[in-house]
C-alpha cells in the first residue's frame, strides 16, 4: 500500500460529492462599447464559437489589506440580440466547478435563448480561472487501490485537509456563497447590462437565490434547475441518492426483461454491500486505459459512490444493475469501468467547494438533523466527511439570515426531475415557500439538471423571453427519457439464447 | 463652367422628376428586392426549420426496442397512421437477426431506405442517421464499460474547432446576397432614367436643340451622368434604408446567424458606392447613345448591365477571389462584406478599384462626349 501522503483528500472527494452539473457550459456575450473591460476572444472546450473573454479585479474581503482577486468571465454573444441590455448568467453547480469550461453545456441549455440574448458565465471566486482552490488528488491506480476501510482513515484525511489548507494558505471565509455573489454583481456593471437573467444548476441554484436576495434590482428572471433551498443542509441528499436507486429497482423489477436478466437486484445489491462492509474485496482488474493488471480493493464507499454518481444519467444509469449483479458475482470489471467513466473530482475545486459546505451546510447541523440524515449511508459518511474536515478549515459559519427562504417576487422557474438523485422535487417546494410568482415544473423519468433533458430548453427560452410561465405549453416536460437497461455486456439480451456466447 | 454643369444638372434632375411614374419606377426594385428576399427566406427557413417530429415507417419495431425508443426521444417517431402528414418517405429496416447479433456483440443491420436525390427529404435523412450514430456510440460506450475500459479510448483525437467567425459574420452566401441586391439599386434605379435622357431626348428631338447651345457636349454628359447618378444615390438610401427595417424581421438566429445592417454601414456603403453609381450612370448614358433607338438602347442597357451582377456575384459565390477582388464592383462588394462581418476592410484593393472605377467613369463620359460631336449620333443615323 501507498504512504498515506498519497490519500490526500480521498475521503473527501468520496464522501461529500457534491451537486454536480452533469452538463454545463459558459459563454460570453458581445462587445460593449461603453465597457471598462477589455474582452478577448476565447474558445472552450466542446465549443467551437468563439467567446468573449475577460476579468476583473475584486476586493477579497471587506479588509483592503487582503488584497484583490480576479475574476474571470466569458460571453457567449447572442445570434441576434434582440435587447442588448439583458442576458443570461449562468451559475455552475459543484460547488466547485468552474462556469467558464462548461460553455458548452450551458450553450445547449440555454441554445434557444442564446437566439436573442448573450449569455455570461463567470467563474466563481475560488473555482476555474478565478484563483481556483484545488487540492491534489490521487490518481486512479491509488484510488483502485486504496483501502478507505482501514482504522486510521481519520488520521489520514486530517492530515491531507491540513495539507491541502497549508497548500491553498487562504482564509476560505472569503469563498462562500454570499461573499461570491457580489462578484457577479460586478461583472454585470463591468459588462454594463441592465438586468440578468438567472440559469442555475444544482448548487448553482444556491448562489443564485442569494445573487437575488442581494441584488434584487439586477434580476429579471430566475430559472432553478435541480434546486437547492437555502434552508437545507445538503447533508440531505442520503435519502435523494436512495430515493433515486429506490426507483431503479422498481423499473427493473417491473420490466419482464430485466427482472429475469437481473432477479432480486435489490436485495442482491443490499447483500453485496453487507458483505463489503464486513470486509472489504481484495480484487485485481484491468487498467481502464492502460489495460494494466492492478490492485482493486472493492470498499462499501467505492462502490456506493460509483453507484450514486451513475444515477445522475440515463446513459449510466442503464448499466447499474448489470454493474451490481457483476460486482455480486466478483466480476468487477463492469464496476471500473463505471469508476473510470465518472472520474469528476478532478475538475472540481475542492478548496472552494469545502469552504461552501463547511460555512454553510455544516454549522447547520444540529443533533436532531445529524441524527435524520445519518439514518442514510451517504448521509452518514458525509457528515463524518464535513466532521473531520471542517474543524480544520475554520470557516466563518454563514450568518442566520442565509438559512431563511428567498423571499422575492421574481419571475421564477424551478425544474426538477423526479428520479433526481440530488436534489429531488420536495427540495423545490421547499425552495419556493417565499416566492411569489414561482412556477415548478417535474419531468416524471429526468434526473439531476433536466436543462440538458428533455424539451425543457424550449421552456426555459420561452420563459425568459415572456418572462413570464404564463401561457407556455409545458406538457413535453412529462415526456419520458429514461433509456432501456443494459441487458448483457453487449447490450440488449436475446433471452431467447443461451448467455454462453457472451461470456467476456 | 461649374456653373454650367450645374445649370444642366438642375435642367436633367427637373426633367427627370417631372415623370414621377418612371422615378417610381426605378425605385421599386429598391423597394422590392430587400423585402422579396426577407420573404423568400422566411420561406426558405420555414422548410429547413427541422419539424418538431418526424415520422418514419419502421419495419421489424419489435426488434429494437431500444433503437425505437431513443429515436422517439429525438423526436422521430413511428407513424401508425400511413395517411398521416408528419410521414415522410423514410423507411428503417430492421433486420431479422438484429437481437442476435446486438447480443453477440456483431454490428447489427438496419437498412435506412429512402431517396437522396429528393432535396426535400435531405435533413430528414441526416436527422434520422444522426440519432442512430449517437445511438451506437452510446452501446458502444456502455459495452466498453462494463468491460472495464474507458470509451475515451476510442477519442484518440480531442478535436477542438475554434470557429473565428461571428454570428454577423456566419450569414455568407445570404450576406453576398443582400450585398449584391444593394450594390445593383446602382444601376436599376436609374437604368430608365439613363435611356430616358440620352436615347429618349434624342428621339423627342430635344437632344439637337441642348447641343445647339454654346455648350461643351462633356458639359452636357457630366451633367446628366451626375442627375442619373444622384438618382442612383437616391435609390441606394432607399434600399438601405428598407434593409435596415426589413432584415432583423427575419428569424435569421434559426440558422446560427444575424444580418445587421447598423447605421455605420450605411454611411461606409453610401461613400464606397458613390464612384459605382457615377460609372453606372456614364456606361448606361454611353451605352444608350451608342444605340439607334429608345428601344435598342433598353435592350443594350439590359444587357451591358449583366457585367456589373456578374462581377458582383463572383464575390457572392465566391469564384477567383484572389484576382476578382482587385476588380471593381467586385471589390468593393468583397469590402461591404467584410465590413459587415466585422473584418478588416481591405484598403488597397478597395482604394484600387475604386479608383479604377472613377477612371472608367471618366473614359465612359469622354467617350459619350466624343460621339454627341458627331451627326450620326445625335441624330440616330
Amino acid at each position: 500500500m501507498k504512504s498515506t501522503s498519497e490519500y490526500r483528500n480521498r475521503l473527501i472527494k468520496l464522501a461529500i460529492l457534491p451537486f454536480l452539473i452533469v452538463n454545463s457550459a459558459i459563454s460570453q456575450g458581445q462587445e460593449n462599447d461603453n465597457n471598462p473591460v477589455e474582452l478577448t476572444p476565447c474558445y472552450m472546450e466542446g465549443l467551437s464559437d468563439r467567446l468573449m473573454c475577460g476579468s476583473i479585479a475584486q476586493p477579497l474581503s471587506d479588509n483592503p489589506a487582503d488584497g484583490e482577486i480576479d475574476i474571470h468571465f466569458a460571453v457567449i454573444p447572442a445570434i441576434k440580440p434582440s435587447n442588448p441590455e439583458e442576458a443570461v448568467l449562468g451559475f455552475a453547480g459543484g460547488p466547485g466547478q468552474g462556469a467558464v469550461d462548461l460553455a458548452q453545456v450551458f450553450n445547449r441549455n440555454l441554445r434557444f435563448a442564446r437566439e436573442t440574448l448573450d449569455i455570461v458565465l463567470v467563474d466563481q471566486r475560488g473555482t476555474g480561472y478565478s484563483k481556483q482552490l484545488q487540492c491534489d488528488s490521487d490518481d486512479l491506480k491509488t484510488q483502485f487501490a486504496f483501502n478507505d476501510a482501514i482504522t486510521d482513515l481519520q488520521t489520514m484525511s486530517k492530515q491531507d485537509t491540513e495539507q491541502c489548507k497549508a497548500k491553498l494558505n487562504v482564509d476560505l471565509s472569503h469563498f462562500t456563497t454570499s461573499a461570491a455573489a457580489k462578484d457577479f454583481e460586478a461583472v454585470r456593471v463591468a459588462l454594463g447590462y441592465k438586468g440578468f437573467h438567472l440559469y442555475g444548476v444544482s448548487y448553482g441554484t444556491r448562489i443564485a437565490q442569494e445573487y437575488t436576495r442581494q441584488f434584487p434590482a439586477s434580476v429579471i428572471t430566475s430559472t432553478l434547475d435541480g434546486v437547492v433551498p437555502m434552508q437545507q443542509s445538503f447533508a440531505a441528499i442520503g435519502e435523494a441518492i436512495d430515493a433515486s436507486l429506490q426507483a431503479l429497482f422498481e423499473r427493473c423489477e417491473s420490466d419482464a426483461a430485466c427482472n429475469e436478466q437481473f432477479p432480486r437486484l435489490e436485495i442482491r445489491f443490499n447483500e453485496f454491500l453487507a458483505r463489503l462492509e464486513q470486509q472489504p474485496i481484495e480484487a485485481q482488474v484491468r487498467h481502464p486505459r492502460t489495460h494494466e493488471m492492478i490492485p482493486f480493493t472493492v470498499t462499501k464507499m467505492k462502490f456506493y459512490s460509483a453507484i450514486r454518481l451513475a444515477l445522475y444519467s440515463h446513459t449510466t444509469r442503464s448499466i447499474v444493475p448489470l454493474v451490481i449483479t457483476k460486482a455480486a458475482q466478483d466480476d468487477f470489471s463492469p464496476l471500473a469501468g463505471l469508476m473510470a467513466n465518472a472520474d469528476l473530482t478532478q475538475s472540481l475545486a475542492m478548496g472552494m467547494h469545502n469552504a461552501v459546505v463547511c460555512s454553510e451546510d455544516w454549522p447547520q447541523l444540529t443533533p436532531q438533523l445529524r441524527t435524520k440524515y445519518s439514518s442514510t449511508y451517504m448521509g452518514k459518511t458525509m457528515i463524518e466527511g464535513l466532521d473531520i474536515v471542517c474543524p480544520i478549515l475554520e470557516v466563518k459559519p454563514a450568518d442566520k439570515a442565509f438559512y431563511k427562504p428567498l423571499k422575492s417576487d421574481k419571475p421564477t422557474l424551478l425544474l426538477s426531475g423526479a428520479r433526481d438523485p440530488a436534489t429531488p422535487p420536495s427540495w423545490a417546494e421547499l425552495a419556493m415557500t417565499n416566492m411569489a410568482d414561482a412556477t415548478h415544473l417535474v419531468a416524471p423519468t429526468a434526473t439531476h439538471g433536466i436543462g440538458s433533458q428533455t424539451c425543457a430548453p424550449k421552456i426555459i427560452a420561452q420563459f425568459i423571453e415572456q418572462k413570464s410561465m404564463q401561457d407556455i405549453d409545458t406538457y413535453c416536460i412529462k415526456d419520458k427519457n429514461d433509456k432501456p437497461f443494459f441487458m448483457n455486456i453487449n447490450g440488449v439480451a436475446n433471452t431467447h439464447l443461451t448467455p454462453a456466447t457472451n461470456k467476456e | 463652367m461649374i456653373n454650367i454643369i450645374k445649370v444642366l444638372f438642375k435642367k436633367e434632375v427637373m426633367d427627370a422628376s417631372r415623370d414621377k411614374r418612371s422615378v417610381m419606377a426605378g425605385l421599386y426594385y429598391a423597394i422590392g428586392a430587400p423585402i422579396g428576399m426577407c420573404l423568400l427566406m422566411s420561406i426558405l427557413l420555414q422548410q429547413l426549420a427541422s419539424p418538431e417530429a418526424l415520422k418514419i415507417t419502421i419495419e421489424n419495431a419489435s426488434n429494437a426496442p431500444g433503437l425505437v425508443a431513443h429515436l422517439a426521444s429525438s423526436d422521430i417517431k413511428m407513424a401508425d397512421d400511413k395517411n398521416d402528414p408528419l410521414l415522410k418517405p423514410i423507411t428503417l429496416s430492421i433486420s431479422d437477426d438484429y437481437k442476435q447479433n446486438l447480443s453477440e456483440g456483431r454490428p447489427a443491420t438496419v437498412t435506412l431506405i429512402a431517396d437522396k436525390s429528393d432535396d426535400k427529404l435531405g435533413k430528414h435523412i441526416n436527422r434520422v442517421e444522426k440519432a442512430m450514430a449517437v445511438y451506437g456510440s452510446e452501446i458502444a460506450s456502455l459495452r466498453l464499460v462494463s468491460r472495464g475500459i474507458d470509451p475515451n479510448l476510442m477519442r484518440a483525437l480531442a478535436i477542438e474547432v475554434n470557429d473565428q467567425a461571428t454570428p454577423d459574420s456566419k450569414g455568407g452566401m445570404i450576406l453576398g446576397f443582400v450585398v449584391l441586391t444593394i450594390i445593383l439599386t446602382l444601376f436599376y434605379a436609374a437604368m430608365s432614367l439613363a435611356i430616358d435622357t440620352s436615347a429618349g431626348e434624342r428621339e423627342r428631338n430635344s437632344l439637337s436643340l441642348l447641343l445647339s447651345h454654346p455648350l461643351s457636349s462633356l458639359h452636357i454628359v457630366l451633367a446628366k451622368v451626375g442627375a442619373i447618378a444622384a438618382f442612383s444615390m437616391l435609390g441606394l438610401i432607399v434600399i438601405l434604408v428598407v434593409s435596415k427595417v426589413v432584415y432583423p424581421m427575419v428569424a435569421w438566429e434559426q440558422l446560427g446567424f444575424s444580418i445587421t445592417i447598423t447605421p455605420e454601414f450605411m454611411l461606409f456603403c453610401i461613400a464606397i458606392c458613390l464612384p459605382i453609381a457615377l460609372m453606372s450612370s456614364s456606361l448606361q448614358v454611353f451605352v444608350s447613345f451608342m444605340a439607334k433607338s429608345f428601344k435598342e438602347a433598353q435592350s443594350y442597357v439590359t444587357m451591358v448591365l449583366f457585367i456589373p451582377m456578374a462581377l458582383s456575384m463572383i464575390t457572392t459565390y465566391d469564384i477567383a477571389t484572389d484576382v476578382m477582388q482587385w476588380l471593381p464592383i467586385a471589390a468593393q462588394q468583397f469590402a461591404l462584406m467584410e465590413f459587415i462581418k466585422g473584418n478588416p476592410i481591405p484598403v488597397p484593393q478597395l482604394l484600387l478599384s475604386t479608383l479604377i472605377t472613377l477612371i472608367l467613369c471618366a473614359v465612359f463620359s469622354f467617350l459619350s462626349a466624343r460621339m454627341l460631336k458627331s451627326e450620326k449620333v445625335v441624330f440616330g443615323l
